[in-house]
């Protein structure tokens, strides 16, 4: 692992001196571009200890001003646990917001600081086997912060959902680093490359997960952007005796957004 | 032959001049008049990304007159222009630029585009 991890941060650090793109899994404060009035879809595939599970969001944000976003998501999920029968349909969709609460800019360079809410309605299927959907409601209240120039980016989400009927309460938190391989110029074709830690502690089950995300990106154009990320467990800690067969092995992301207009 | 050559020849003649003449006026006609435009250079704050920078130059684009951006992202400027009678104020570029959620620096014109 420590190889693996070495290897990561080599390559990672060959970047350094550009320009970078928005991260992949964690939030970002800045609410333009790729990240605002367009559609962002990805495929995300996880691979349990038995079975696997894919889901595809699509999300579609809307810019009412440049310091407020509103939107949706709309995910398709397919569940396959090991031997037994698949179950597959549209899941739990989200209405999220985003307020720009803090901005500071500077030549080439931005530190900005959101406040996001996000709710996730028990739209999908709890009556499939495997259930599609969770059957609860979810609101997620947090912050997103980063702090962006033209040689690297640092992003940070940080926030709690809370959860209707007493399920699983759960803190999430991830850190990315995006940086580039071209030189910053606009418009020219980029291509990105990103370190992520994504993780999540369920309170109710005193469960810590920590994923490692190397990534990267490639924007051909203006108003296109593809990715792709591989999520590697680091760290999977409780004291209670979790069904191994839920743990993750890996996950595979690759995705798209595009622009509107 | 001799005799139809000279006797075609001054008609010939006048048709070549005439239509000399007439290509000329209708030359000038059409040539465009020199537009006089107005170069500006925006200095724009925390434009730190070049997915960022999609959104300004559209923004800017909107501006009447403007048909070509120019984003200089690690400099943070844009370059533009406009014909002299759509020059547009500094107050309207500022507002475009903090409506596209950037910070707005020093504006400048030129009647000669800048180096």
């Amino acid at each position: 692992m420590n190889k693996t991890f070495c290897l990561l941060i080599a390559l990672f650090l060959t970047g350094m001196g550009f320009a970078q793109g928005p991260p992949i899994l964690t939030g970002t404060p800045v609410m333009l571009g790729l990240e605002g009035n367009g559609l962002r879809t990805f495929g995300k595939l996880i691979l349990k200890e038995e079975g696997f599970v894919y889901v595809q969001p699509l999300g579609i944000p809307y810019n009412i001003s440049p310091k407020f976003q509103v939107g949706g998501i709309l995910p398709f999920k397919y569940v396959k646990p090991g031997e037994a029968e698949a179950a597959s349909g549209l899941t739990d969709a989200s209405v999220f917001a985003k307020y720009q609460i803090f901005k500071r800019d500077g030549r080439a360079k931005t530190f900005r600081i959101l406040a996001k809410v996000q709710h996730t309605f028990p739209s999908g299927n709890t009556l499939s086997s495997p259930p599609i959907g969770a059957g609860i409601h979810q609101t997620y209240v947090g912050f997103v912060a980063g702090r962006i120039s033209s040689s690297i980016g640092l992003y940070s989400d940080f926030g709690y959902v809370f959860t209707s009927r007493k399920a699983a309460d759960r803190f999430l938190y991830n850190f990315g680093v995006s940086l580039p391989l071209l030189p910053p110029k606009y418009p020219q074709k980029q291509l990105n490359t990103l370190l992520e830690l994504n993780g999540s502690y369920l309170v109710p089950l005193d469960l810590h997960t920590l994923f490692l995300s190397p990534g990267i990106q490639f924007i051909p154009g203006r108003r296109i952007l593809f990715e792709a990320s591989f999520q590697i467990p680091v760290l999977f800690r409780t004291r209670f005796n979790i069904i191994d067969s839920n743990k993750t092995r890996y996950v595979v992301l690759l995705g798209t957004r595009f622009l509107l207009h | 032959m001799k005799s139809f050559l000279k006797s075609t020849l001054p008609v010939n003649l006048v048709f070549v001049l005439l239509s000399l003449f007439f290509s000329i006026l209708s030359a000038n006609a059409q040539a465009p008049q020199e537009e006089q435009r107005v170069y500006i250079k925006v200095e724009i704050f925390g434009l730190a990304c070049p997915y960022c920078a999609y959104g300004m130059e559209q923004d800017l684009l909107q501006l009447a007159g403007v048909d070509k951006v120019d984003i200089q992202l690690k400099e943070g400027l844009a370059y533009l222009s406009t014909p002299v009678e759509q020059k547009p104020g500094k107050k309207e570029i500022a507002k475009v630029v903090e409506d596209g959620g950037f910070t707005v620096g020093k504006i400048e014109y030129s009647d000669k585009p800048f180096e």
